[in-house]
């Protein structure tokens, strides 16, 4: 009886594995031998984006049924550590979206694969000069999707109310101020600040530099400010809190790269800094009156804002299905039909027969983007060039260093040294 | 449960000859029913730790090849990083806060529990349910909603005229969200504590009842020492996974340990450096730093044990 129950034990085991190998298999015949290709997708973005998108890896599944598409995406400041995490694994996606920042590190330690030897993917459509700065050691290793510029997206039908005068193109950051301090002390917005605190945001800094004739960066990968610049910034940013003007600093410690946790997007301000693309995300918060102004300008009225390959499309140089991954990314950056999809929902397409032929039929927020960096064309200096090597967590420092300002736990000044003691030593690796 | 009444098992007489060789084929049948554990424990926690112990000698951005540079991390660590101290501080503060309230409530709530007839397991999962569900990511950010401003414990609160705020964006405040959420865990303590407290005999409180002892005279002389095993078991247990917090924290901050630095406990500074910054090296010093920490603290309990914990076996034991 006993040794009965053994044998079946044992026997029912061996089924129970024997299932297990068979089950293992099944998966393996689905992803090679089967014939149907799977290629893993990611990038960052809004929900907007997202809907975007699955609606165009929808179309090019329908279109090429042997490859399926799986997708994922998340808000920057997750989506860069996830990413960096599986590329130095060697688990980095088939497909990804990379930032400006990435590219360089990505490139040059043989994550991505090299685009240009894949025909599938044409690039003669795509701007020239944004061509190139997908370019690392002669090699294309990342596609630009589109380019984008900064912005101060802001509540129109609120400012009109409280009466402040409409930004203009010239605008300085004086006028801005003003504007920033009549909207928080107008009744009509009701208890509502003028703006998000601009001391947090390392974008709207090096924004505030080029209006000034500096840089982040110098060409030979150096800080291009001293802690005095960065220490002027920062107080007139405290000035600016503490007349009311920008949130305190419980609002700005909330912010984590998504549209929903900024003052705007919590209804706690009139206006926020933000690129131009992903500020589609405030509209079905803000609602109809969203508007986007352009970037203030300096004293003398240099501009400080320009444009910048907003993200690229780069392949895993691990991928098992390269062509598969240069058919889908040339799908996404040339077809017309995905074009109509993706509006701008990651910027004004580098594509330059999408930009003429597709972008004028769009409407909504697309439209808006469309004509806000129509006006500063031809009107903007040069961007600056790709940020260098160890840069990439700075932007972190930056905000982290401004909350011991806005906590009052430390100077200006004191944040000041403390960043640029870090910045340089991050340069330096 | 007497220590006289068991011998232990392994006190077997000395093999002998055939069977001698018996064990070895026992042993043998042993390590092929244990090499799951044995491959699965080499593969993915001593290998893995070996190779952060060479990662904590070395500059490791996680894209170039690992670069050594001795004790660099450590003395970086030590002498020029004020936020690595700021981490410290920031975790000495949250284990001294959550432990003893957290170990004080579960005690409480287990001698509320042991005298309650009706209802027992409904209440004894009732409290242990929090334990369940803490863990979770969903549940931290949850509590992360709840202590926001305009969140329902600032409503609450603002509604009696205490105006705070959000918890969560004060620093000073934040770290109490922090700690009140593993506070609110407190079932397996709880357990642990009950099942103690079960154990005591009824006799020692009937003995005190009779010469007229009151409840905290009981309590005192009665349920501490003989409950201080248990006691100190979950002190060390509850302490060692006080150090390494992380969860709570990282989700009530958005990943990002603020306001101003405030629940940017050492665990999550850690995750900062190697993942938001791609400071791997570093960071596999500061995880070896934390280990290193964690066990002396846990030495400097053990000795002192000897002066607080009763073990009643002890005194059979010395009686024989």
């Amino acid at each position: 009886m006993r040794g009965n129950g053994t044998r079946t034990s044992l026997a029912l085991a061996l089924v129970l594995t024997l299932g297990g190998t068979l089950t293992g298999c099944g998966g393996d015949g689905g992803g090679g031998s089967g014939g149907k290709v799977s290629l893993r997708f990611t990038w960052w973005g809004n929900p907007d984006r997202a809907a975007r998108t699955d609606k165009a890896v929808e179309l090019f599944e329908q279109r090429h049924p042997d490859i399926d598409i799986a997708t994922s995406f998340a808000g920057f400041d997750t989506y860069k550590a996830k990413l960096a995490t599986q590329a130095a694994g060697g688990d980095a996606p088939d497909v990804m979206q990379l930032d400006y920042r990435q590219i360089n590190q990505y490139a040059t330690s043989g994550i991505l694969l090299d685009l240009g030897e894949h025909p599938q993917l044409r690039t003669s459509e795509i701007d020239k000069g944004l061509l190139a700065t997908g370019v690392v050691d002669g090699k294309q290793y990342a596609l630009p999707v589109a380019r984008g510029t900064e912005t101060v997206v802001y509540d129109a039908a609120l400012w009109r109310k409280a009466g402040v005068p409409e930004p203009t193109l010239t605008w300085t950051w004086d006028d801005w101020a003003d504007a920033m301090r009549r909207l928080s002390a107008s009744k009509a917005t009701r208890g509502r600040v003028g703006s998000t605190d601009l001391g947090q945001s390392e974008d709207v800094f090096e924004i505030w530099l080029r209006s000034r004739g500096k840089a982040l960066y110098t060409k030979d990968e150096k800080l291009g400010f001293t802690a005095d610049d960065l220490t002027r910034y920062w107080e007139w940013c405290t000035k600016l809190r503490k007349e009311g003007a920008v949130v305190p600093a419980e609002q700005t410690t909330q912010m984590d790269g998504t549209v929903e946790n900024t003052p705007l997007g919590r209804l706690k301000s009139v206006s926020d800094f933000n690129w131009d693309a992903p500020s589609s995300g405030f509209a079905p918060i803000v609602g109809e009156g969203l508007k986007l102004a352009p970037m203030p300008v300096g004293e003398d009225g240099t501009p400080g804002q320009y444009f910048k390959p907003s993200m690229f499309f780069g392949a895993s140089a691990k991928t098992a299905h390269p062509k598969q991954a240069a058919q889908f990314i040339d799908f996404l950056l040339n077809d017309k039909e995905a074009g109509a999809i993706l509006g701008a929902t990651r910027g004004i397409p580098a594509n330059d027969a999408m930009r003429q032929d597709v972008l004028p039929k769009l409407e909504g927020f697309d439209q808006v983007v469309s004509t806000y960096q129509k006006q500063f064309e031809g009107k903007l200096k040069d961007p600056p060039p790709a940020p260098p090597k160890g840069d990439a967590s700075l932007q972190s420092t930056f905000s982290r260093d401004y909350d011991q300002v806005s906590y009052e736990r430390m100077s200006p000044r004191e944040a000041a040294e403390n960043y640029i003691t870090e910045a340089k030593a991050e340069l330096r690796r | 449960m007497t220590a006289t009444a068991t011998r232990p098992p392994d006190a077997a007489p000395p093999a002998t000859g055939g069977k001698r060789a018996r064990k070895r084929e026992r042993q043998g049948a042993a390590w092929v029913f244990l090499s799951p554990w044995v491959i699965g424990a080499t593969v993915l926690t001593l290998l893995p730790m070996a190779v952060s112990l060479y990662l904590s000698f070395t500059d490791y951005n996680m894209f170039d090849a690992p670069r050594w540079i001795g004790f660099r991390n450590y003395t970086q660590m030590f002498t020029e990083d004020p936020r690595y101290w700021r981490s410290v501080t920031t975790t000495l503060t949250y284990v001294v806060i959550a432990v003893p309230l957290q170990l004080a409530l579960a005690l409480a709530v287990a001698i509320a529990l042991k005298s309650v007839k009706r209802g027992k397991g409904f209440y004894r999962s009732a409290f242990y349910a929090p334990s369940l569900l803490g863990a979770s990511m969903s549940i931290a950010l949850v509590w992360r909603a709840i202590f926001n401003d305009g969140g329902s414990v600032d409503n609450l609160l603002s509604g009696m005229g205490i105006d705070i705020g959000g918890w969560i964006n004060k620093p000073g405040w934040a770290i109490l969200s922090v700690a009140l959420l593993t506070i609110w865990q407190f079932g397996a303590p709880m357990v642990i504590f009950l099942a103690g407290l079960q154990q005591i005999p009824a006799e020692l409180y009937e003995a005190a009842a009779v010469d007229g002892a009151s409840w905290w005279r009981q309590f005192r002389s009665i349920t501490i020492p003989m409950l201080s095993p248990v006691l100190f078991f979950n002190l060390v247990l509850q302490m060692i996974q006080a150090f390494q917090v992380f969860t709570p924290a990282f989700a009530v901050s958005a990943g990002k340990g603020g306001p101003a630095d405030s629940t940017l406990v050492y665990t999550l500074y850690l995750y900062d450096r190697g993942f938001t910054a791609s400071h791997m090296g570093y960071a596999s010093a500061m995880a070896w730093v934390l280990l290193l920490a964690i066990g002396l603290v846990t030495a400097v309990l053990f000795r002192t044990s000897r002066a607080w914990v009763f073990y009643a076996n002890d005194t059979n034991e010395g009686g024989r």
